[in-house]
């Protein structure tokens, strides 16, 4: 009955507006649309509010946070495509985050100074080698990331779940053994990390937090549209498949192979880009980026906001930094205990975690107000 | 006939002695002997503590299909519980009739059972009558462990390590016994509440047989003599505990070690991990979640230092045995094999993990529990469809491997640091040595943890002889597993499915 | 309502899902006391769904089933089982790598059931007296199968599940297996399903044809053996098989 109602009334709003595409795009994206002019703005907001400059203090230390926020967001929604699209359990994504990290940071440590000195590259008057080579850290922090991806998806065609499981935790132990090794000390650091690392000067996260700011939330927003257009894609919807029935996507003649390899490389080039942009944000690489804390993060995220929808690990790393923040504020140094408690909690109560929960409530509610409101409408009717 | 058939099921492991004895005499032969032997000795040491945590593991994975994260927490949890048994036993006694009443309480739901199985509740009400004691529960749990001073209690035996004054000078942070005693039996009646809940009642169909409720009531008996003997020697029993011997108090260690693990790995799986069986990921998660918890939970208790448990008097002695017989009379530090000197105390810990391995084996070959898991390893839906309780065989399982893990922590606690990492340390050795070994076979764990703990051994010496970085002994780990799965997807004696 | 006291099992249109697959459809069925009732019906009909449900293994999210007058519906499978219902898989799914003496014990409800069935158990298959303590993966298919049912026995089950116990036996052994479980239905119920034919109608004395999840038919299985056009319906593909190739 409901569902008869429902679409009568879709096919009506669609008929409504049906002549200008742009008012029908408004219409389903407003919500998005607002919530990006805020963030867009909240610099601005937040320094009238705090009545601060907009590049000092508390607005400045907020446009971090965010920031944070950001590129968190990117990483977690990157683990969902894996965890929550494709159905794959994977504990070694901080090796594709940590990868794309190294990759930016050693290039611009090592390498780029020296093109800096003997190269320039100008765009009409403009000197653009600096900007040119950031991008050069990124291709080359796709680069590393396209490689681990077909690792880790070489090994998952061959085993399959808990055991793939424990596989990538060991593989990313190995590369985390790599980033921590004394051997190449005067390469990457070893248990210290890079630190301080050259970055240009014109994207320098503390002199120009706030250029920083615009920068990861165009790189948020990007991602956030590119990861959108794959899951919607014909590519998307065979990962989807995977996750439900991977014999079924063989029968149908698709690689199962192949479109995990696709799914794990793709979600290895977001994560390495955010692991890049993350370089680019602290000016280091360190082991930490590689270790097993940082998978644990993403699977919190994914979690909490809700496996299988994109928002739902960008609202995750949203919470988790916030809840980071304040817990940290209440409960000093041991905050992630009671983290960790209404972590396990919410597993056991919130299956579909914050976001799935909440759609599904939404719809629930709405059901329940229709069935309040038939016996009214039937009285209409009558009348 | 008979050979071809022992050939056909053993081939791995006879493969696997063989290659080992292969290595053995060229190692002894290129290596000369005294180095081959300490190397050996060490990555048995090495073994014997991957063999602690990936029994468990590989124990609970075969037969419930979850991997425990928590394993490697458990493993830590032992190494703590007997430090603190070993050097100032207050936290423990102070803490165990709080553990043990509402446990006592628990125990009771097949007791209850006849007597509520005939109250009058409609179908449909069962469920949230259920959740109504449970909830019930909760609240005068939370009401009895109101303003306890956990963090004192914990103290007392950093000051003893840190200051190394006489541990018994030390004042007690014990509540006295008169403000005390509402405490467990406010527990007892949570324990009580949730056990009225367990025995579902009204609900007719629940099968109770006679034997079950009359261990029921002898379980429900002792449970409450221990908390009740527990609740009276709060104060002088650790003072009786530090006045043992060092030995015996050790020992003692063990066994609380186990006790310890066992029984919050029960709790564990009734708990947490039991609800969620329809949704598997959930409990992998779960039990991730649980181990950030109980690593910061001792970060709470206990700082984020690194302690060192003393070992016990039998192996402390000054000097050095010229064999393990002598080593039974004196108690040296170190003892001689084969002409190496090597500390006895991993002697030690090398056949605290062979009992083990034994042990488990006997387990599995001769009692119904045993067999029951290995029944289920193969076919857990048979086992449910013969009448077997398996929910509780998995709460009896869980129990067991964090047991075994809770006793290897406490093995290892007097030679490695007691730190709050040590849990994610052993818990991906752990991992990588029932990968390597096959998931659900215990020989294939103690195969595995054998690997794993030579090759590491191996490699340091190798790394140290050609000044190579100890990465490479840590990654030769993962290297390792590689190379078995690209062999044999599913471990060296993993099932074939 | 005297006839209702005499049945043992009472299934009242229950609907199966096995993941999004609605596989039982409303299957509706009783079982006398003390009788072999058949389960015919084509390959994914769902018969062994059927049997399973009953059991609590593919739990009915709709229906009813009364087992010995006590709804068991919704509950733990292990708890169904526990009241006294035996199950023998199809596929001979012993414990391969238990010896017999454990399949056999492994089933025991109260200690010494074994003890106080071997009697009875061996008297039906003697053979497995002679492998007792060999390895499940030891024995040969028919071996296994007459495992498979002792299992069955050893505690005291006042229902047996059979799922298929000819699957892939020799003609001998067949025979053998008939003779087992009329003799055992003296002393309790049997709900069986079987393929081939021969053996249904030669042990079974009602029976349910079963299609698509559904069940279609039902009656004495003397009326059955009359209806050629019946059975040519909704079991023509496997009599044919059963009866031509082999």
């Amino acid at each position: 009955m409901s569902e008869t109602t429902d679409n009568v009334k879709g096919t009506s709003t669609k008929q409504r507006t049906s002549n200008n595409p742009l008012l029908i795009w408004l219409k389903k994206n407003w919500g998005t649309l607002l919530l990006l002019a805020g963030l867009i703005l909240f610099p601005y907001i937040f320094s009238l509010i705090s009545g601060t400059p907009v590049s000092e203090g508390p607005p400045k230390f907020w446009q971090g946070q965010f920031i944070v926020i950001f590129i968190m967001a990117v990483y977690a929604m990157s683990y969902d495509l894996l965890l929550g699209y494709t159905g794959v359990l994977s504990f070694g994504h901080a090796a594709f985050f940590g990868g794309g990290a190294y990759a930016m940071a050693l290039f611009i440590t090592h390498v780029a100074p020296n093109i800096i000195s003997s190269y320039r590259i100008t765009l009409g008057s403009v000197n653009v080698t600096e900007a040119i080579l950031v991008l050069v850290g990124f291709v080359l922090a796709v680069g590393v990331s396209v490689v681990l991806g077909l690792l880790f998806s070489a090994v998952s065609a061959r085993v399959k779940g808990a055991y793939f499981a424990m596989i990538t935790l060991a593989m990313a132990e190995a590369i985390h053994i790599l980033s921590k090794a004394t051997d190449f000390v005067e390469w990457t650091g070893a248990d210290e990390g890079l630190h301080g690392v050259p970055i240009p000067a014109w994207i320098n996260p503390t002199q120009f937090r706030l250029r920083f700011y615009f920068v990861a939330l165009a790189f948020a927003v990007i991602m956030y549209l590119v990861t959108r257009r794959i899951v919607n894609s014909p590519t998307g919807r065979i990962f989807v498949a995977l996750r439900e029935n991977e014999s079924r996507v063989q029968m149908i003649g698709y690689n199962p192979a192949v479109y995990r390899s696709i799914a794990f490389i793709v979600a290895a080039v977001i994560a390495g880009l955010a692991g890049g942009l993350y370089a680019l944000w602290t000016m280091s690489a360190t082991p930490t980026m590689t270790g097993s804390g940082l998978t644990m993060d993403a699977l919190i995220m994914s979690i909490l906001g809700g496996i299988g929808a994109l928002t739902g690990p960008m609202l995750g790393a949203v919470l988790m930094e916030f809840l980071g923040h304040f817990f940290y504020q209440w409960f000093g140094a041991r905050w992630p205990l009671v983290f960790g408690v209404i972590f396990i909690a919410l597993v056991i109560f919130l299956p579909y975690g914050i976001v799935g929960t909440w759609q599904l409530r939404s719809r629930q509610v709405q059901q329940g107000w229709r069935r309040l409101l038939r016996p009214l409408r039937i009285e209409k009717q009558s009348e | 006939m008979k050979l071809r058939t022992f050939w056909r099921e053993n081939s791995t492991v006879v493969t696997f002695i063989g290659l080992l004895a292969i290595l053995s005499v060229l190692g002894w032969i290129f290596m000369g002997q005294k180095p081959f032997v300490r190397t050996t000795l060490s990555g048995l040491t090495l073994a014997a503590l991957y063999f602690m945590v990936a029994a468990g593991l590989t124990l609970v994975f075969g037969l419930m299909d979850v991997l425990n994260f928590s394993q490697g927490s458990m493993f830590m949890i032992g190494a703590y519980a007997g430090w603190q048994f070993y050097t100032n036993p207050t936290f423990l006694f102070g803490l165990a009739p709080l553990i043990l009443a509402p446990i006592a309480g628990l125990a009771a739901s097949q007791w209850i059972h006849p007597l509520v199985v005939n109250w009058k509740v409609p179908e449909n009400r069962q469920k949230e009558l259920q959740a109504l004691f449970i909830v019930l529960a909760l609240i005068v749990g939370l009401v009895a462990v109101w303003g306890v001073d956990f963090r004192g209690l914990a103290e007392t035996a950093m000051v003893a390590t840190m200051v190394a004054a006489d541990p018994l000078a030390e004042a007690t942070p014990q509540e006295p016994l008169g403000s005390f005693w509402f405490r467990p039996v406010l527990l007892l009646i949570a324990g009580l509440l949730i056990a009225v809940a367990q025995a579902r009642p009204g609900d007719k169909t629940k099968v109770v047989y006679k034997d079950m409720i009359r261990n029921s009531r002898i379980l429900v008996v002792v449970l409450l003599v221990l908390a009740l003997g527990a609740a009276l020697i709060r104060e002088p029993g650790p003072i009786a505990v530090l006045q043992m011997g060092g030995n015996l108090r050790f020992v003692l260690s063990l066994i609380v070690g186990i006790l310890v693990g066992g029984g919050l790995g029960a709790v564990i799986e009734a708990t947490l991990i039991s609800p969620l069986y329809v949704r598997p990921l959930y409990q992998i998660i779960v039990t991730m979640g649980l181990a950030f918890v109980i690593a910061e939970l001792i970060q709470v208790l206990w700082d984020p230092l690194p302690y060192a448990m003393s070992r016990p008097p039998a192996f402390a002695q000054p000097g050095k045995a010229e064999n393990i017989l002598a080593w039974f009379r004196g108690g040296n530090t170190t003892v001689d094999i084969l002409g190496v000197t090597f500390p006895s105390y991993r002697i030690f810990i090398i056949v605290l993990g062979v009992l083990m391995f034994v042990g488990l084996a006997v387990i599995l070959r001769y009692t119904r529990l045993g067999m029951i898991i290995r029944a289920g390893v193969q076919d857990r839906e048979m086992v449910e469809a013969l009448g077997i309780n398996v929910r509780r065989v998995f709460t009896m399982v869980f129990a067991l491997g964090t047991g075994l893990a809770a006793l290897g922590g406490i093995g290892a606690a007097p030679f490695i640091p007691v730190e709050p990492i040590m849990g994610d340390k052993f818990l991906m050795q752990g991992f990588i040595t029932v990968v390597i070994g096959g998931m659900g076979s215990t020989t294939g764990a103690a195969v595995g943890a054998l690997l794993l703990g030579l090759a590491r051994a191996f490699g340091d010496y190798l790394a140290l002889k050609f000044s190579l970085t100890p990465a490479i002994s840590e990654a030769s780990t993962v290297i390792i597993m590689a190379i078995v799965l690209l062999a044999r997807p599913a471990g060296l004696l993993g099932r074939k499915e | 309502m005297s006839d209702e006291n005499n049945h043992i099992l009472t299934v009242d249109t229950i609907h199966t899902y096995i993941g999004q697959f609605h596989i039982l459809e409303g299957i509706s069925l009783t079982v006398r006391s003390n009788s072999i009732t058949v389960l015919l019906g084509r390959n994914g009909a769902g018969k062994t769904t059927t049997l399973k449900s009953i059991l609590g293994l593919t739990p009915p999210r709709e229906g009813k089933i009364t087992f010995n007058g006590k709804e068991i519906q919704g509950k733990r499978a292990f708890d169904i089982a526990a009241m006294g219902i035996g199950y023998v898989p199809e596929h001979r799914a012993i414990f391969r790598n238990l010896t017999v003496a454990e399949n056999l014990r492994i089933a025991e409800r109260k200690k010494g059931d074994l003890e106080r069935r071997s009697e009875f158990i061996f008297g039906l298959f003697p053979d497995l007296k002679r492998l007792y303590k060999l390895p499940g993966n030891h024995l040969s298919g028919g071996q296994q199968q007459m495992l498979a049912v002792a299992r069955a026995l050893v505690a005291d089950n006042v229902l047996l599940l059979i799922d298929e116990p000819s699957e892939g036996l020799a003609p001998i052994l067949i025979e053998q297996m008939m003779e087992a479980i009329r003799e055992l239905s003296a002393a309790t119920t049997v709900l069986l399903v079987e393929q081939n034919f021969i053996m249904a109608s030669q042990l079974g004395e009602d029976y349910y044809i079963i299609d698509d999840g559904k069940t279609v038919h039902h009656g004495t299985m003397d009326a059955l053996v009359e209806d050629q056009e019946l059975i040519h319906q909704y079991l023509g593909a496997s009599v044919r098989v059963r009866g031509g190739e082999r």
